[in-house]
Protein backbone atom coordinates (compact mmCIF):
# COMPACT_ATOMS: atom_id res chain seq x y z
CA UNK A 1 0.00 0.00 0.00
CA UNK A 2 1.31 3.57 -1.03
CA UNK A 3 1.55 6.06 1.56
CA UNK A 4 0.81 8.73 -0.34
CA UNK A 5 -2.66 7.40 -2.03
CA UNK A 6 -5.88 9.13 -1.02
CA UNK A 7 -9.24 7.00 -0.41
CA UNK A 8 -12.28 9.00 -1.05
CA UNK A 9 -14.86 6.74 -0.05
CA UNK A 10 -18.95 6.94 0.75
CA UNK A 11 -19.27 7.01 4.60
CA UNK A 12 -20.94 4.19 4.63
CA UNK A 13 -17.99 2.47 4.77
CA UNK A 14 -15.74 4.70 7.24
CA UNK A 15 -15.62 2.35 10.22
CA UNK A 16 -14.47 -0.28 7.88
CA UNK A 17 -12.06 1.42 6.15
CA UNK A 18 -11.06 3.05 9.07
CA UNK A 19 -10.45 -0.19 10.74
CA UNK A 20 -8.05 -1.37 7.90
CA UNK A 21 -6.04 1.77 8.16
CA UNK A 22 -5.12 1.16 11.91
CA UNK A 23 -4.47 -2.23 11.04
CA UNK A 24 -1.62 -0.99 8.46
CA UNK A 25 -3.69 -3.02 6.41
CA UNK A 26 -4.02 0.24 3.93
CA UNK A 27 -2.18 3.51 4.12
CA UNK A 28 -2.96 7.24 2.86
CA UNK A 29 -5.44 9.68 3.21
CA UNK A 30 -8.76 8.87 4.24
CA UNK A 31 -11.69 11.31 2.98
CA UNK A 32 -15.81 10.57 3.63
CA UNK A 33 -18.65 12.04 2.00
CA UNK A 34 -22.07 11.68 3.46
CA UNK A 35 -23.76 8.11 3.11
CA UNK A 36 -26.80 9.74 2.47
CA UNK A 37 -25.77 11.04 -0.81
CA UNK A 38 -26.47 7.64 -2.21
CA UNK A 39 -30.02 8.33 -2.30
CA UNK A 40 -29.23 11.27 -4.35
CA UNK A 41 -27.15 10.42 -7.21
CA UNK A 42 -26.96 13.85 -9.16
CA UNK A 43 -25.99 15.44 -6.04
CA UNK A 44 -23.35 12.62 -5.24
CA UNK A 45 -21.90 13.11 -8.61
CA UNK A 46 -21.69 17.19 -8.02
CA UNK A 47 -19.79 15.99 -4.42
CA UNK A 48 -17.49 13.91 -6.79
CA UNK A 49 -16.67 16.23 -8.62
CA UNK A 50 -15.73 19.14 -6.28
CA UNK A 51 -13.79 16.78 -4.00
CA UNK A 52 -11.89 15.08 -7.21
CA UNK A 53 -11.36 18.73 -8.40
CA UNK A 54 -9.85 19.37 -5.18
CA UNK A 55 -5.33 18.96 -5.33
CA UNK A 56 -4.91 15.22 -5.17
CA UNK A 57 -1.99 13.39 -3.91
CA UNK A 58 1.03 14.47 -6.37
CA UNK A 59 2.95 11.20 -7.07
CA UNK A 60 0.12 9.23 -5.67
CA UNK A 61 -3.28 7.88 -6.57
CA UNK A 62 -6.64 8.90 -5.86
CA UNK A 63 -8.79 5.97 -5.32
CA UNK A 64 -12.65 6.30 -5.45
CA UNK A 65 -14.03 3.49 -2.99
CA UNK A 66 -17.24 3.70 -4.49
CA UNK A 67 -19.76 1.42 -6.36
CA UNK A 68 -21.81 2.18 -9.68
CA UNK A 69 -23.46 5.37 -7.39
CA UNK A 70 -24.28 7.44 -9.84
CA UNK A 71 -24.90 7.60 -13.51
CA UNK A 72 -21.78 8.83 -15.00
CA UNK A 73 -19.50 7.29 -11.65
CA UNK A 74 -17.16 5.59 -14.85
CA UNK A 75 -16.73 8.74 -16.94
CA UNK A 76 -15.36 10.56 -13.88
CA UNK A 77 -12.96 7.66 -13.29
CA UNK A 78 -11.98 8.60 -17.11
CA UNK A 79 -11.86 12.02 -16.72
CA UNK A 80 -10.17 12.67 -13.85
CA UNK A 81 -7.81 9.71 -14.68
CA UNK A 82 -8.47 8.27 -10.86
CA UNK A 83 -9.03 4.59 -9.77
CA UNK A 84 -11.94 2.96 -8.25
CA UNK A 85 -12.79 -0.39 -7.07
CA UNK A 86 -14.55 -2.99 -9.36
CA UNK A 87 -18.02 -3.28 -7.61
CA UNK A 88 -21.17 -2.69 -8.35
CA UNK A 89 -22.02 -1.47 -4.62
CA UNK A 90 -21.28 -0.91 -0.97
CA UNK A 91 -22.41 -4.72 -0.02
CA UNK A 92 -20.27 -6.45 -3.02
CA UNK A 93 -17.27 -4.73 -1.89
CA UNK A 94 -17.92 -6.29 2.03
CA UNK A 95 -19.11 -9.60 0.77
CA UNK A 96 -17.42 -10.32 -2.25
CA UNK A 97 -18.94 -11.59 -5.86
CA UNK A 98 -19.83 -14.79 -4.92
CA UNK A 99 -21.63 -14.13 -1.87
CA UNK A 100 -23.69 -11.09 -2.79
CA UNK A 101 -24.71 -13.07 -5.98
CA UNK A 102 -25.92 -16.04 -3.44
CA UNK A 103 -27.77 -12.87 -1.36
CA UNK A 104 -28.97 -11.25 -5.02
CA UNK A 105 -30.25 -14.68 -6.17
CA UNK A 106 -32.19 -15.40 -2.63
CA UNK A 107 -34.10 -11.60 -3.21
CA UNK A 108 -32.01 -10.82 0.11
CA UNK A 109 -32.06 -6.95 1.40
CA UNK A 110 -28.80 -5.80 2.58
CA UNK A 111 -28.52 -3.93 5.18
CA UNK A 112 -25.33 -2.46 6.13
CA UNK A 113 -24.49 -1.35 9.62
CA UNK A 114 -24.62 2.62 8.81
CA UNK A 115 -27.63 1.91 6.62
CA UNK A 116 -29.52 -0.15 9.50
CA UNK A 117 -29.19 2.54 11.74
CA UNK A 118 -30.32 5.26 9.67
CA UNK A 119 -33.37 3.18 8.28
CA UNK A 120 -36.09 5.31 8.85
CA UNK A 121 -34.31 8.19 6.96
CA UNK A 122 -34.00 6.07 3.69
CA UNK A 123 -37.23 4.07 4.24
CA UNK A 124 -39.65 6.62 5.29
CA UNK A 125 -38.04 9.78 4.67
CA UNK A 126 -36.13 9.19 1.34
CA UNK A 127 -38.51 6.83 -0.22
CA UNK A 128 -41.45 7.74 0.96
CA UNK A 129 -43.05 4.55 2.14
CA UNK A 130 -45.95 3.85 4.68
CA UNK A 131 -45.91 1.08 6.62
CA UNK A 132 -48.45 -0.72 3.91
CA UNK A 133 -46.54 0.17 0.61
CA UNK A 134 -43.35 -0.52 2.27
CA UNK A 135 -44.85 -4.04 3.78
CA UNK A 136 -46.23 -4.71 -0.13
CA UNK A 137 -43.20 -3.38 -2.35
CA UNK A 138 -40.78 -5.81 -0.03
CA UNK A 139 -42.66 -8.75 0.62
CA UNK A 140 -43.07 -8.68 -3.12
CA UNK A 141 -39.29 -8.05 -4.27
CA UNK A 142 -37.21 -9.15 -1.23
CA UNK A 143 -37.21 -12.08 1.05
CA UNK A 144 -35.29 -11.60 4.09
CA UNK A 145 -33.63 -8.39 5.62
CA UNK A 146 -29.79 -9.61 5.65
CA UNK A 147 -27.39 -7.37 8.18
CA UNK A 148 -24.10 -7.19 7.13
CA UNK A 149 -22.23 -7.52 11.14
CA UNK A 150 -18.14 -5.87 10.19
CA UNK A 151 -18.35 -6.24 14.08
CA UNK A 152 -16.89 -2.91 14.73
CA UNK A 153 -20.24 -1.40 16.02
CA UNK A 154 -23.08 -3.08 18.51
CA UNK A 155 -25.50 -5.01 15.91
CA UNK A 156 -28.69 -2.37 16.18
CA UNK A 157 -30.98 -4.34 17.18
CA UNK A 158 -33.94 -2.25 17.94
CA UNK A 159 -33.50 -0.54 14.63
CA UNK A 160 -32.95 -3.69 13.06
CA UNK A 161 -36.53 -5.08 14.58
CA UNK A 162 -38.51 -2.19 13.76
CA UNK A 163 -37.13 -2.12 10.26
CA UNK A 164 -38.26 -6.11 9.98
CA UNK A 165 -41.73 -5.01 11.36
CA UNK A 166 -41.88 -1.92 9.18
CA UNK A 167 -41.29 -4.20 5.80
CA UNK A 168 -42.61 -7.16 7.04
CA UNK A 169 -39.29 -9.36 6.59
CA UNK A 170 -37.92 -11.54 8.73
CA UNK A 171 -34.20 -10.40 9.58
CA UNK A 172 -31.07 -12.34 10.11
CA UNK A 173 -27.43 -11.10 10.76
CA UNK A 174 -24.65 -12.14 8.75
CA UNK A 175 -21.22 -12.19 9.79
CA UNK A 176 -18.15 -10.72 7.46
CA UNK A 177 -15.07 -10.05 7.62
CA UNK A 178 -12.80 -7.16 5.97
CA UNK A 179 -11.04 -9.45 3.61
CA UNK A 180 -13.37 -9.07 0.77
CA UNK A 181 -13.30 -5.34 1.02
CA UNK A 182 -9.09 -4.98 1.26
CA UNK A 183 -9.09 -7.66 -1.68
CA UNK A 184 -11.11 -4.39 -3.60
CA UNK A 185 -8.52 -1.82 -2.57
CA UNK A 186 -5.65 -3.57 -3.08
CA UNK A 187 -6.81 -4.36 -6.26
CA UNK A 188 -8.01 -0.89 -7.22
CA UNK A 189 -4.55 0.53 -6.06
CA UNK A 190 -2.72 -1.64 -8.15
CA UNK A 191 -4.93 -1.06 -11.05
CA UNK A 192 -4.57 3.01 -10.71
CA UNK A 193 -2.27 5.19 -12.29
CA UNK A 194 0.06 7.33 -10.59
CA UNK A 195 -1.09 11.12 -10.56
CA UNK A 196 1.73 13.65 -12.09
CA UNK A 197 3.06 16.00 -9.30
CA UNK A 198 0.66 19.36 -9.22
CA UNK A 199 -2.40 17.15 -11.10
CA UNK A 200 -6.02 18.54 -9.78
CA UNK A 201 -8.61 17.45 -12.11
CA UNK A 202 -9.21 16.77 -15.35
CA UNK B 1 -81.08 4.44 -20.25
CA UNK B 2 -77.82 2.52 -18.86
CA UNK B 3 -76.42 2.73 -14.90
CA UNK B 4 -73.40 3.55 -16.68
CA UNK B 5 -74.68 6.31 -18.78
CA UNK B 6 -74.77 8.19 -15.51
CA UNK B 7 -70.64 8.45 -15.19
CA UNK B 8 -68.55 11.35 -15.85
CA UNK B 9 -65.70 8.97 -17.34
CA UNK B 10 -63.12 12.19 -16.87
CA UNK B 11 -64.67 12.82 -12.93
CA UNK B 12 -63.79 8.89 -12.41
CA UNK B 13 -60.76 8.77 -14.06
CA UNK B 14 -59.42 12.02 -12.31
CA UNK B 15 -60.44 10.64 -8.76
CA UNK B 16 -58.33 6.86 -9.69
CA UNK B 17 -55.28 9.37 -10.86
CA UNK B 18 -55.91 11.17 -7.33
CA UNK B 19 -56.03 7.73 -5.26
CA UNK B 20 -52.84 6.72 -7.00
CA UNK B 21 -51.35 9.57 -6.01
CA UNK B 22 -52.04 9.14 -1.95
CA UNK B 23 -50.54 5.59 -3.08
CA UNK B 24 -54.11 3.92 -1.90
CA UNK B 25 -54.56 0.99 -3.37
CA UNK B 26 -57.61 0.05 -1.49
CA UNK B 27 -59.40 3.38 -2.31
CA UNK B 28 -58.86 2.37 -5.91
CA UNK B 29 -59.99 -1.30 -5.21
CA UNK B 30 -63.53 0.32 -3.82
CA UNK B 31 -63.40 3.18 -7.41
CA UNK B 32 -63.39 -0.15 -9.11
CA UNK B 33 -66.03 -1.91 -7.25
CA UNK B 34 -68.45 1.38 -7.59
CA UNK B 35 -67.79 1.59 -10.94
CA UNK B 36 -68.87 -1.96 -11.90
CA UNK B 37 -72.01 -1.63 -9.51
CA UNK B 38 -72.61 1.52 -11.59
CA UNK B 39 -72.63 -0.96 -14.84
CA UNK B 40 -69.41 0.01 -16.30
CA UNK B 41 -67.50 -2.58 -18.57
CA UNK B 42 -64.45 -4.11 -18.02
CA UNK B 43 -63.01 -2.21 -21.01
CA UNK B 44 -64.64 0.55 -19.99
CA UNK B 45 -62.82 0.54 -16.64
CA UNK B 46 -59.53 -0.02 -18.15
CA UNK B 47 -59.69 2.18 -21.26
CA UNK B 48 -61.63 5.15 -19.50
CA UNK B 49 -60.85 5.47 -16.24
CA UNK B 50 -57.37 3.29 -16.14
CA UNK B 51 -55.60 4.63 -19.16
CA UNK B 52 -56.02 8.39 -18.75
CA UNK B 53 -54.95 8.08 -15.07
CA UNK B 54 -51.72 6.66 -15.91
CA UNK B 55 -51.17 9.08 -18.87
CA UNK B 56 -51.39 11.62 -16.45
CA UNK B 57 -49.15 9.77 -14.05
CA UNK B 58 -46.64 9.87 -16.64
CA UNK B 59 -46.93 13.21 -17.54
CA UNK B 60 -45.59 13.84 -14.11
CA UNK B 61 -43.19 11.19 -14.19
CA UNK B 62 -41.31 13.09 -16.75
CA UNK B 63 -41.08 15.95 -14.68
CA UNK B 64 -39.86 13.72 -11.97
CA UNK B 65 -42.55 14.39 -9.41
CA UNK B 66 -43.57 11.07 -8.92
CA UNK B 67 -42.29 9.15 -5.74
CA UNK B 68 -40.91 5.18 -5.66
CA UNK B 69 -44.26 4.42 -3.52
CA UNK B 70 -46.45 6.31 -5.57
CA UNK B 71 -44.97 4.33 -9.07
CA UNK B 72 -44.93 0.66 -7.13
CA UNK B 73 -49.03 1.34 -6.37
CA UNK B 74 -49.69 2.75 -9.12
CA UNK B 75 -48.18 -0.20 -10.98
CA UNK B 76 -49.87 -2.74 -8.25
CA UNK B 77 -53.30 -0.94 -8.69
CA UNK B 78 -53.10 -0.98 -12.46
CA UNK B 79 -52.51 -5.13 -11.68
CA UNK B 80 -55.12 -5.33 -9.38
CA UNK B 81 -57.75 -3.85 -12.03
CA UNK B 82 -56.06 -5.70 -14.66
CA UNK B 83 -56.76 -8.89 -13.08
CA UNK B 84 -60.31 -8.40 -12.16
CA UNK B 85 -61.00 -6.87 -15.49
CA UNK B 86 -58.76 -8.28 -18.57
CA UNK B 87 -60.23 -12.20 -18.14
CA UNK B 88 -63.53 -10.24 -19.61
CA UNK B 89 -61.41 -8.44 -22.25
CA UNK B 90 -60.46 -9.35 -25.49
CA UNK B 91 -58.80 -6.67 -26.34
CA UNK B 92 -55.16 -7.88 -25.35
CA UNK B 93 -53.56 -8.35 -28.88
CA UNK B 94 -51.05 -10.83 -26.36
CA UNK B 95 -47.83 -10.93 -28.61
CA UNK B 96 -45.06 -12.36 -26.65
CA UNK B 97 -42.17 -10.00 -25.45
CA UNK B 98 -39.34 -11.18 -23.39
CA UNK B 99 -38.09 -8.95 -20.56
CA UNK B 100 -35.43 -9.16 -17.66
CA UNK B 101 -32.17 -8.14 -15.86
CA UNK B 102 -28.81 -8.48 -18.08
CA UNK B 103 -26.46 -10.11 -16.32
CA UNK B 104 -24.68 -8.74 -12.77
CA UNK B 105 -27.95 -6.46 -12.34
CA UNK B 106 -30.21 -7.60 -9.60
CA UNK B 107 -32.72 -4.15 -9.42
CA UNK B 108 -35.75 -6.34 -9.96
CA UNK B 109 -38.08 -3.56 -8.96
CA UNK B 110 -38.59 -1.54 -12.32
CA UNK B 111 -38.53 -4.35 -14.53
CA UNK B 112 -41.57 -5.34 -12.60
CA UNK B 113 -43.45 -2.36 -12.64
CA UNK B 114 -42.39 -2.53 -16.77
CA UNK B 115 -43.73 -5.91 -16.71
CA UNK B 116 -46.57 -5.03 -14.93
CA UNK B 117 -47.65 -2.66 -17.41
CA UNK B 118 -46.99 -4.07 -20.26
CA UNK B 119 -49.65 -6.66 -19.76
CA UNK B 120 -51.78 -4.24 -18.69
CA UNK B 121 -51.60 -3.38 -22.19
CA UNK B 122 -51.39 -6.77 -23.78
CA UNK B 123 -48.15 -8.14 -24.14
CA UNK B 124 -47.78 -11.78 -23.28
CA UNK B 125 -44.60 -11.21 -20.66
CA UNK B 126 -42.06 -13.81 -20.40
CA UNK B 127 -40.04 -12.18 -17.54
CA UNK B 128 -37.07 -13.94 -17.28
CA UNK B 129 -35.52 -12.81 -13.77
CA UNK B 130 -32.50 -10.95 -13.25
CA UNK B 131 -28.91 -11.39 -13.49
CA UNK B 132 -29.56 -13.32 -17.06
CA UNK B 133 -26.92 -13.96 -19.47
CA UNK B 134 -27.18 -12.67 -23.00
CA UNK B 135 -27.57 -15.67 -24.42
CA UNK B 136 -30.37 -16.89 -22.51
CA UNK B 137 -32.53 -13.31 -23.68
CA UNK B 138 -31.93 -14.33 -27.60
CA UNK B 139 -33.00 -18.17 -26.83
CA UNK B 140 -35.93 -17.22 -25.12
CA UNK B 141 -37.27 -14.88 -27.84
CA UNK B 142 -36.33 -17.60 -30.46
CA UNK B 143 -38.18 -19.95 -28.13
CA UNK B 144 -41.67 -18.02 -27.76
CA UNK B 145 -41.55 -15.84 -31.24
CA UNK B 146 -40.87 -12.49 -29.55
CA UNK B 147 -39.73 -9.98 -31.86
CA UNK B 148 -38.85 -7.60 -28.81
CA UNK B 149 -36.42 -8.01 -26.36
CA UNK B 150 -36.40 -5.45 -22.76
CA UNK B 151 -33.23 -5.38 -21.36
CA UNK B 152 -33.03 -3.52 -17.74
CA UNK B 153 -29.54 -2.61 -15.99
CA UNK B 154 -29.97 0.01 -13.05
CA UNK B 155 -26.25 1.28 -13.33
CA UNK B 156 -23.84 2.22 -16.20
CA UNK B 157 -21.62 -0.95 -15.62
CA UNK B 158 -24.25 -3.25 -15.19
CA UNK B 159 -25.74 -1.29 -18.33
CA UNK B 160 -22.79 -2.13 -20.32
CA UNK B 161 -22.81 -6.05 -20.05
CA UNK B 162 -26.03 -4.75 -22.52
CA UNK B 163 -23.22 -4.67 -24.95
CA UNK B 164 -22.86 -8.62 -25.17
CA UNK B 165 -26.96 -8.94 -25.71
CA UNK B 166 -26.50 -6.50 -28.79
CA UNK B 167 -23.49 -8.91 -30.05
CA UNK B 168 -25.41 -12.01 -29.67
CA UNK B 169 -28.41 -10.70 -31.47
CA UNK B 170 -26.26 -9.59 -34.30
CA UNK B 171 -23.84 -12.52 -34.41
CA UNK B 172 -27.25 -15.01 -35.01
CA UNK B 173 -28.18 -12.81 -37.88
CA UNK B 174 -30.78 -11.51 -36.10
CA UNK B 175 -30.43 -7.82 -35.70
CA UNK B 176 -33.50 -5.89 -37.38
CA UNK B 177 -35.69 -8.90 -36.66
CA UNK B 178 -35.17 -8.78 -33.01
CA UNK B 179 -35.54 -5.09 -31.64
CA UNK B 180 -33.95 -4.37 -28.12
CA UNK B 181 -35.56 -2.28 -25.62
CA UNK B 182 -33.24 -0.55 -23.05
CA UNK B 183 -34.42 0.37 -19.79
CA UNK B 184 -33.61 1.61 -16.07
CA UNK B 185 -32.69 4.22 -14.24
CA UNK B 186 -29.10 4.63 -15.76
CA UNK B 187 -30.30 5.29 -18.92
CA UNK B 188 -33.01 8.28 -17.76
CA UNK B 189 -29.50 9.71 -16.60
CA UNK B 190 -27.58 9.69 -19.37
CA UNK B 191 -29.63 8.67 -22.80
CA UNK B 192 -26.54 8.48 -24.97
CA UNK B 193 -25.84 5.11 -22.94
CA UNK B 194 -28.94 3.38 -25.44
CA UNK B 195 -26.57 4.06 -28.39
CA UNK B 196 -23.59 2.76 -26.43
CA UNK B 197 -24.72 -0.22 -25.43
CA UNK B 198 -27.00 -0.90 -28.98
CA UNK B 199 -30.26 -0.25 -27.87
CA UNK B 200 -32.94 0.36 -30.50
CA UNK B 201 -34.92 2.69 -28.16
CA UNK B 202 -35.85 3.41 -24.49
CA UNK B 203 -38.51 4.41 -22.35
CA UNK B 204 -38.07 7.07 -20.04
CA UNK B 205 -40.71 5.17 -17.73
CA UNK B 206 -42.74 2.02 -17.20
CA UNK B 207 -45.85 3.84 -18.72
CA UNK B 208 -44.29 4.34 -21.89
CA UNK B 209 -42.80 1.04 -22.26
CA UNK B 210 -45.93 0.28 -23.88
CA UNK B 211 -45.77 2.49 -26.96
CA UNK B 212 -41.73 1.73 -27.49
CA UNK B 213 -42.53 -1.71 -27.31
CA UNK B 214 -44.98 -1.30 -29.66
CA UNK B 215 -42.98 0.98 -32.30
CA UNK B 216 -40.23 -1.63 -31.86
CA UNK B 217 -42.75 -4.54 -33.04
CA UNK B 218 -43.53 -2.46 -36.03
CA UNK B 219 -40.29 -2.03 -37.03
CA UNK B 220 -39.47 -6.16 -36.72
CA UNK B 221 -42.43 -6.60 -38.62
CA UNK B 222 -41.59 -4.08 -41.25
CA UNK B 223 -38.22 -5.72 -41.39
CA UNK B 224 -39.41 -9.31 -41.60
CA UNK B 225 -41.78 -8.16 -44.31
CA UNK B 226 -38.90 -6.64 -46.51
Amino acid sequence: MNASTVWLSCGVLRDELGELYRQGQISGELRFLDSMLHMDPLQLQTKLKESLGQPGPSGGRLILVYGDCCGRMLDLVREYRVGRVNAINCAQMLLGRTRYRELMKAESFILLPEWARRWKEIIQTELGLSADVAHDLMRENRSELVYLNTGLAPVPRLELAECAAYTGLPCRIEPVGLDQLLNFLVEAESAASIRSKGEVGP
Amino acid sequence: MKLSDDVNFQSWSEQLYKIMMNADRQGASDLISLSMTKGLSSEQIIVKLLDPALVKLGILWEKESVSLAQTFVAAKIAEDILLRCVPEVSMAHNNPVVIGNIEDDFHSLGRRIVATFLRASGWNVYDIGNDVPAEDFVDKALEVGAVVIGASAMMQTTALNIRKLREVIDSRGLRGRIKLAVGGAVFNWRPDLVAEVGGDGTANNAIGANALFLKLQAEAKGALIQ
